[in-house]
């Protein structure tokens, strides 16, 4: 069934000797009913126990592949996303490379130490401090005593509760469990880190600040597996992803085009969430990310260079982002996704001056970046802009998380899905030299 | 979880118990490595027991000394009779209970130890020893506290107690090691057969009347055989005979028990360890 799965291909042989994580042909069965998943439990503890074979490659009455031949391998470095909708067998893969389950077919082999951020603040006890909790938690996650009483002010740090540290932990907010869940897991220091879905946690200042430490420790040569319903995330952290449906795997390629497939399927899915809103045309109020750069301003003109509050079909316009720059930044790479307000999720434009080539060199005080559009294509409606000024490996230094505007009619549209630069000609008995159209609506 | 960098791990379908020399190594590279973290887990649950309740250490002192009270005034009344004692009655009963009581915990600290760290065992792989070992620890704080208790009472009946009294705690360690090993080799039957969970209360009041607990070893046929059949008879009433007159009515009988009970706690451990895979995939 796996002979479909496409991808770079992994050998039965051994893995390379570079790779950190190789998972081999690997396949799960669950029992949707619970009296007989407990027989089958039973029933599988004592094959194991006596040594025998227990036959886990054929599916028993009422059971069926939760995660079925999977292979993927992680280098040194490297990272993978794995995007699915729910149920489709990613936290069950996690589980089985994290040693928590043993796969039913195939093998996994890891070298190195694995972390798993499956649930953040597993053991918390309420009752006791959150300086005895991270003493525990970290213990748990297999770090010594001494290591502990290093790192144990990076954590402190890093969770920001200096001040709440000796209280017991059943008085902080969920939010500061969250945080310090996260501090203790981060600050074991593992060549690969597991993560399901644990960024989903926290306010935007620290899930932010979470997504930096992450790009830090890429740069270090961290590994990350990371499961996760939000594209971005995968964008940001991974270079390659897959695609889990079901539990086979449909795509396993660069995470820019798994996430595009993954968007389209979950089109059937989602139903259309970002309803109402009134119109807010110029955006940005809080500075929330990185000190490095802020964007101050974004704002549309007109090609005389007159500000204008929507764009037209067809007419030509420029973005215009404004940010301050503390320190001069060499390869920034600005993102403009533009999805439609009213139709759910799907992204209608997504421009990256990292994709066009385009160096943004930015030196330091107040700068203008300008992303010039000849000719408008969007057609008539409204729509949400999200962009985010960056650097490779991801770190973000600042985002407009939703810039809203209204794209208005210049021609008569009707019928038509975008703007089709175009020109008309008639030719005559003479041939003359035919003029190519010169700009493309991207 | 404590592997050093570049320490290959695979998993595959297999049963670990094919390859028993790497499973043997790893049961004690676990044990070894899960030590420091069964203190910490041991030391918070102390810690967080008694920062929430007022009476704090009594509560394992409460049930036993509870228990034999009971018994004692049972006795002194005339409601229950159970023969001659070697030492006055309610000495007799409350060293007996504490000693069942130990046994008892020891027997549940297994079950008590997965249904405590579900979350955790469903989340985070580390050596699954650190919380029988932090259970057990448990057990042997609270019989401490118990042996205050016991040596107040003993004070007050002028019960004197013997040199042998240095070789009791082998007899009490003994207990603990048969309780854990039934214990650890129920878990996984424990936790997927509801029925047997639930029954279990029944079986220990049963088991609780055929151990020489509240009375000395009959002579009457039928129940002294029963409770001679009892695997926990000759533990009990040699850690109970260190403790008061010395004299060891059955040595050999402690001999082989004894052993039966590490028997116990191996195949226990290698049960509990093999079936913890399968026990995440069904309790979390």
């Amino acid at each position: 069934m796996g002979s479909s799965s496409v991808g770079p291909a992994v050998s039965d042989s051994l893995p390379s000797s570079d790779s950190i994580l190789s998972v081999q042909n690997v396949s799960k069965k669950f029992c949707r009913n619970l009296k007989r998943s407990y027989l089958y439990g039973l029933q599988d503890i004592f094959s194991e126990v006596a040594g025998l074979e227990r036959q886990s490659d054929r599916l028993r009455d009422q059971e069926f592949w939760a995660v079925q031949n999977i292979s993927l391998e992680v280098k040194r470095g490297e990272s993978i996303g794995l995007v699915g909708v729910n149920g489709s067998g990613k936290s069950t893969l996690l589980r089985m490379i994290s040693g928590l389950m043993k796969p039913d077919t195939g093998r996994i082999v890891v070298r190195g130490r694995v972390a798993a951020l499956i649930a953040l603040g597993a053991g918390f006890n309420p009752l006791l401090s959150g300086r005895e909790n991270v003493f525990i938690n970290m213990a748990i996650l297999g770090v010594s005593r001494k290591d502990i009483s290093d790192r144990f002010d990076d954590v402190v740090n890093f969770s920001e509760i200096w001040e709440a540290i000796d209280a017991p932990v059943r008085t902080y907010s969920s939010g500061m469990r969250a945080r310090l869940g996260f501090a203790c897991a981060i600050y074991t220091q593992p060549d690969v880190l597991l993560l399901d879905e644990v960024l989903a946690v926290g306010d935007a200042m620290f899930r932010a600040k979470c997504y930096r430490r992450l790009a830090e420790m890429r740069e270090q040569g961290t590994s990350f597996f990371l499961v996760s319903h939000n594209s971005n995330a995968v964008l940001n952290l991974c270079n390659t992803a897959v695609f889990l449906q079901k539990g086979q795997m449909i795509l396993h390629d660069t995470a820019e085009q798994v996430i595009s497939r993954y968007e389209e399927a979950l089109l059937d899915y989602k139903a259309d969430a970002n309803k109402g809103a009134a119109a807010a045309v110029t955006a940005k109020g809080d500075s929330t990310l990185a000190t490095e750069l802020t964007i101050d301003k974004v704002f549309f003109i007109d090609k005389t260079g007159a500000p204008i509050d929507a764009l037209k079909s067809g007419a030509s316009a420029s973005i215009c982002i404004c940010c301050s720059v503390q320190e001069p930044i060499d390869d920034a790479i600005v993102i403009v996704m533009i999805r439609e307000l009213n139709s759910g999720t799907d992204c209608v434009l997504h421009i990256s001056s990292e994709r066009d080539k385009q160096p943004l060199p930015l030196s330091s005080g107040s700068a203008e970046i300008r992303l010039n559009l000849p000719y408008c294509g969007l057609s008539p409606n409204l729509y949400v802009m999200k962009i985010t000024v960056a650097r490779r490996p991801f770190y973000v230094f600042d985002m407009v998380e939703s810039f809203r505007f209204e794209v208005r009619k210049s021609k008569n549209m009707n019928q038509c899905q975008f703007y089709q630069p175009r020109e008309w000609q008639l030719h005559t008995a003479e041939p003359a030299p035919c003029e190519p159209v010169s700009a493309d609506v991207s | 979880m404590v592997s050093p960098p570049f320490r290959e791990i695979i998993y595959t379908p297999t049963s670990r118990i094919r390859s028993p020399k790497r499973l043997l190594a790893e049961m004690w590279s676990d044990l070894w490595h899960s030590k420091d973290l069964a203190w910490r887990l041991f030391t918070r649950d102390i810690r967080s027991q008694y920062r929430s309740s007022f009476l704090g250490t009594a509560w394992a002192i409460v049930p036993a000394a509870m228990t034999a009270g009971g018994l004692a005034f049972a006795s002194s009344a005339g409601v229950i009779n159970v023969g001659e004692t070697d030492i006055p009655y309610p000495a007799f009963v409350m060293l007996g209970t504490i000693l069942w009581q130990t046994f008892l915990e020891a027997f549940k600290s297994p079950e008590q130890a997965i249904k405590a760290s579900r979350t955790v065992l469903s989340r985070v792989k580390f050596p699954h020893e650190a919380i029988i070992l932090s259970q057990l620890g448990q057990v042997l704080f609270n019989l401490l506290i118990k042996l205050v208790l016991l040596v107040v009472i003993f004070i007050v009946f002028k019960v004197s107690v013997g040199w042998t009294v240095l070789l009791a705690p082998f007899a009490f360690i003994s207990l603990i090691v048969l309780g854990t090993g039934i214990g650890l080799f129920l878990v996984p039957i424990n936790h997927l057969v509801q029925d047997v969970s639930r029954s279990m209360d029944v079986l220990l009041l049963v088991w609780f009347f055929l151990t020489p607990v509240i009375y000395p070893v009959p002579d009457n046929a039928l129940i002294a055989f029963l409770v001679r059949l009892n695997p926990v008879t000759p533990l009990l009433v040699t850690a109970r005979e260190l403790t008061t007159t010395g004299v060891v009515s059955e040595p050999i009988g402690f001999w082989v028990m004894s052993l039966i009970a590490i028997a116990t706690l191996l195949f226990g451990w290698l049960v509990f360890r093999l079936s913890i895979p399968f026990l995440v995939e069904r309790i979390s």
